[in-house]
């Protein structure tokens, strides 16, 4: 319907009155503006955007540790737009802390009745809508106060008298401490809390981004049939481990650069627990896995850890005794040598000629389908466990390339000797 | 003349003889993946711990010089000289190849100066920090501030030690998709076990490897920044500084009639400095970290009259002039025993929130837990071996106590 204001007759009928003009100038730039935000999406790997999709699938709090402006935001939008949960914006660094444990109303009979705490809005909405992803944002500028009562609500996920339901995530956002000039760093308790994953903005992504096509991540999906084996697998992976290295179990940082930061402690551990679980049973890549172990007792009893695991992955040494012909030895130099070394340790723990042979059958299928070298240290020692009524294997023929491999080295090892010693007298 | 094919056995013999001299890098050294390549000059490797090998190096050089190399380039990985690269790069904005070249040699110039002798042999050819006229013992980093491509570097211009050394890729470099290339996690791990193992069994490893060791998965921070962090976040912590009190109502009480809220108060953090400088610490650093004590202080609310300084002997002539000129009050000196200093700052009134302590640490410390926070920038001993005494060989200097944050400066 066009609209006439009878006060401002236009004097030519090519020039529209200023308010018609104006109207329809905001309604190009309408146009305009829905053009602008007309993208699609592409599929396309993204190891943080995994990362934090399993740890929240998880029902773990992350804490996405990155600059301003390089889109955390844009990634949780996105987030709750695949897990299909409506998201809850707040700025930590604004709000009081009895925004967090509620504000106390007075009524009638305070001694009688008690003073409950009122919770804010935001949080009654997010109860009665029963599921929801709560993105705490700015959380490295929020006072101590702020996250002494933010605390609680990641802990115990109370705000004032409501419990949050199980359906909602929480995630939250701080700016590392190089970028925040007047932050205050996280306290030990609250970062010992959250998985804490490192946000990055890839160029490519950014660019094509722009270009009018964002990344949609696909999202891991948990396989039904193998939850009860990545139970089993998460606990061995974690009980292994601490019991060989029990002073890894609780460390309260102690150094400078690793305040605010993840650190092991029993929670801490628990919730690796989970994520190796969850890893397993959507298989999402060792990366991603990596990132939130890494991400959660930090990332030396992280390392460790996931060393364990590919220690796990390695084959048993007892199964490649047992039928050498068919053993399946890995690719990678250093993988095979432990594995080859670990054949060697079970046959010194329980020798017996049988077994003894099998290893030098596997010592020969090594060599026949990898590098020389990595025999040498393994064959030397099996030899030294020979017993005097054990006959050498005929297989032992094979091996005389090593032999002579070793024997080369050592006379490089005896030139290089001479020759330093030479370039030092010379110096002198 | 056909070109030869690779000698596998060889340079699997030099890979045996170098994890013996070096058995603390073995893991790494079985990690690579040998890929024989007819572009490589010598023997390079990409970022993937893949080993290019010239099958006519392989041919030309002893034994011994080629498990030199193996060192040489497997160190290029575990040092992430590619990811420094990159980073380098994006920093000072240097492109092109000539840069990537420099970045080779600055490399390799911080590999070289410890990585042979003692059972290794130095390659023919291998650059070294005294070819180009620059002091060892340096960062990638600094050496790459120190030299220019020039008459110095002509012949070196035929030096590629691959992707894995500089951070940009080659045309005939198998790439993040081909066989046989570890994965980012695998490759932290790699390094990760080779660092365990150095630090694992101190002694066995040199210096120079045994510093990487330490700081391979925690890479020194700025200190500026950590002592900023540590200053600001006890200046701010409960009961001092910015946080909520019951000291004045919130105006959102009016909201609520009947209920006391808090609301947010600013105190003004009371800062003390307590310098001991014992006269091993350079002007110019005790300078510096005192003048970012005093703009950290302000920055969390201090006002000038709340920060004071108590000067410890030697120090006293930098802490005047310096005080004078940001309006510090200053305390009178005292004796180089720290304990007087903070015996001093804490008879102050009001005490202070904070205690600032500079010190190179070669002091006995109080006792006790002072009833505020206290925050220790530790100036690095200019002889590495000071704390070393010579008539009392026993003599072990304390470490701070647990009770403060300490910070390593420079």
């Amino acid at each position: 319907m066009p609209t006439h204001t009878p006060f401002a007759v236009p004097t030519l009928p090519s020039e529209p009155g200023p308010t018609a003009d104006t109207a329809s100038q905001l309604d190009i730039a309408g146009d305009l503006l829905s053009l602008l935000r007309c993208t699609t999406t592409e599929p396309r790997p993204d190891i943080q955007l995994e990362a934090l999709t399993l740890a929240v699938a998880a029902d773990l709090p992350v804490l996405l540790w990155g600059e301003p402006g390089i889109g955390k935001t844009a990634a949780l939008t996105q987030l709750a737009a695949a897990l299909d949960l409506p998201l809850t914006t707040v700025i930590a660094s604004v709000h009081e802390p009895s925004d967090f444990s509620g504000l106390p109303i007075v009524g009638d009979d305070p001694a009688e009745q008690g003073v409950p705490m009122a919770p804010p809005d935001w949080a009654v909405r997010l109860v009665r809508a029963g599921r929801g992803l709560l993105f705490l944002d700015e959380l490295s500028t929020a006072p101590p106060a702020v996250q002494a009562a933010l605390l609680r609500l990641v802990l115990e996920r109370r705000i004032g008298a409501l419990q949050l339901p199980p359906g909602v995530r929480i995630v939250a956002a701080a700016n590392p401490r190089s970028s925040a000039a007047d932050g205050w760093e996280l306290s030990p308790p609250l970062a010992n809390r959250f998985v804490h994953l490192r946000w990055t903005h890839d160029h490519e992504v950014v660019v094509r981004g722009l270009g009018g096509t964002w990344p949609r991540a696909t999202l891991p999906r948990l396989v039904p049939e193998r939850l009860s084996e990545a139970v089993d697998f998460a606990r061995r992976a974690v009980c292994t481990m601490l019991a060989a290295r029990p002073e890894l179990t609780h460390q309260l940082p102690n150094s400078e650069t690793r305040r605010g930061g993840p650190w092991p402690s029993p929670r801490s551990w628990e919730m690796s627990l989970r994520l190796i679980a969850f890893a397993t049973a959507s298989g999402v890549s060792r990366e991603v896995l990596s990132l939130l172990v890494r991400g959660t007792v930090g990332d030396g009893p992280g390392l460790e850890l996931l060393a364990g695991l590919d220690r796990l992955d390695l084959p048993d040494p007892e199964v490649l005794l047992a039928d050498p012909t068919a053993a399946e030895l890995p690719q990678r130099g250093d993988l095979r040598q432990a594995v080859l070394d670990g054949v060697v340790a079970a046959v010194r723990a329980r020798p017996g000629k049988v077994r003894w042979d099998a290893a030098w059958a596997l010592l020969v299928r090594a060599l026949e389908t990898g590098a020389p070298d990595l025999v040498v240290v393994p064959a030397t020692t099996l030899a030294s466990l020979r017993r005097d009524d054990w006959d050498v294997p005929t297989e032992i023929e094979n091996l005389a390339g090593v032999v002579t491999l070793s024997r080369r080295a050592d006379e490089a090892a005896a030139r290089a000797k001479e020759a330093t010693r030479t370039a030092a007298r010379a110096r002198r | 003349m056909s070109a030869p094919s690779l000698d596998y056995d060889k340079l699997f013999t030099a890979r045996l003889q170098a994890a013996r001299a070096r058995p603390y890098l073995a893991t790494a050294l079985f990690a690579l993946h040998a890929v024989e390549s007819r572009h490589v000059p010598t023997m390079g490797v990409d970022r993937y711990w893949r080993c290019y090998v010239s099958p006519r190096f392989v041919e030309r050089t002893p034994v011994e010089e080629l498990a030199g190399v193996w060192v040489h380039e497997v160190s290029h990985l575990l040092r992430d000289h590619h990811g420094r690269s990159d980073r380098v790069a994006e920093e000072r904005g240097l492109t092109g190849p000539g840069e990537r070249l420099r970045m080779n040699i600055a490399a390799d110039c911080e590999i070289n100066d410890d990585a042979f002798g003692d059972g290794l042999v130095k390659p023919a050819g291998a650059v070294e920090p005294a070819l180009l006229g620059l002091p060892t013992g340096q960062l990638m980093e600094d050496y790459l501030r120190r030299f220019q491509l020039g008459s110095r570097t002509l012949e070196l211009a035929w030096l590629d030690c691959g992707s894995g050394a500089d951070g940009l890729e080659r045309e005939w470099e198998l790439g993040p998709d081909g066989a046989h290339g570890l994965s980012e996690q695998e490759r932290d791990a790699v390094r990760f076990r080779v660092a365990q193992g150095i630090t694992g069994r101190p002694g066995s490893a040199p210096e120079g490897w045994q510093r990487w060791a330490e700081e391979a998965f925690h890479p020194p921070q700025p200190w500026r920044a950590l002592l900023g962090a540590a200053v600001r976040s006890a200046a701010s912590a409960p009961g001092a500084g910015e946080d909520y009190s019951y000291g004045r109502p919130s105006r959102r009480s009016a909201g609520v009639p009947g209920a006391v809220l808090p609301s947010l108060r600013r105190r003004p953090p009371y800062v003390s400095v307590i310098i001991d400088t014992s006269g091993s610490v350079s002007d110019t650093e005790l300078g510096s970290a005192l003048l970012e004590v005093a703009a950290i202080s302000r920055a969390v609310g201090g006002r000038r009259d709340l920060v004071t300084v108590v000067p410890c002997d030697a120090a006293a002539r930098i802490a005047h002039p310096l005080c004078r000129a940001e309006g510090i009050p200053l305390l009178g000196g005292g004796g180089t025993d720290l304990r007087t200093g903070f015996a001093k700052a804490l008879r102050g009134h009001p005490g202070p929130d904070v205690i600032v302590v500079l010190t190179d640490g070669q002091t006995p410390w109080p006792d006790s837990r002072p009833p505020c926070r206290t925050v220790v920038g530790l100036f690095p001993r200019q002889h590495r071996h000071s704390g070393w005494d010579e008539d009392d060989p026993d003599y072990v200097p304390d470490t701070p106590p647990d009770w403060a944050r300490v910070v390593h400066i420079g």
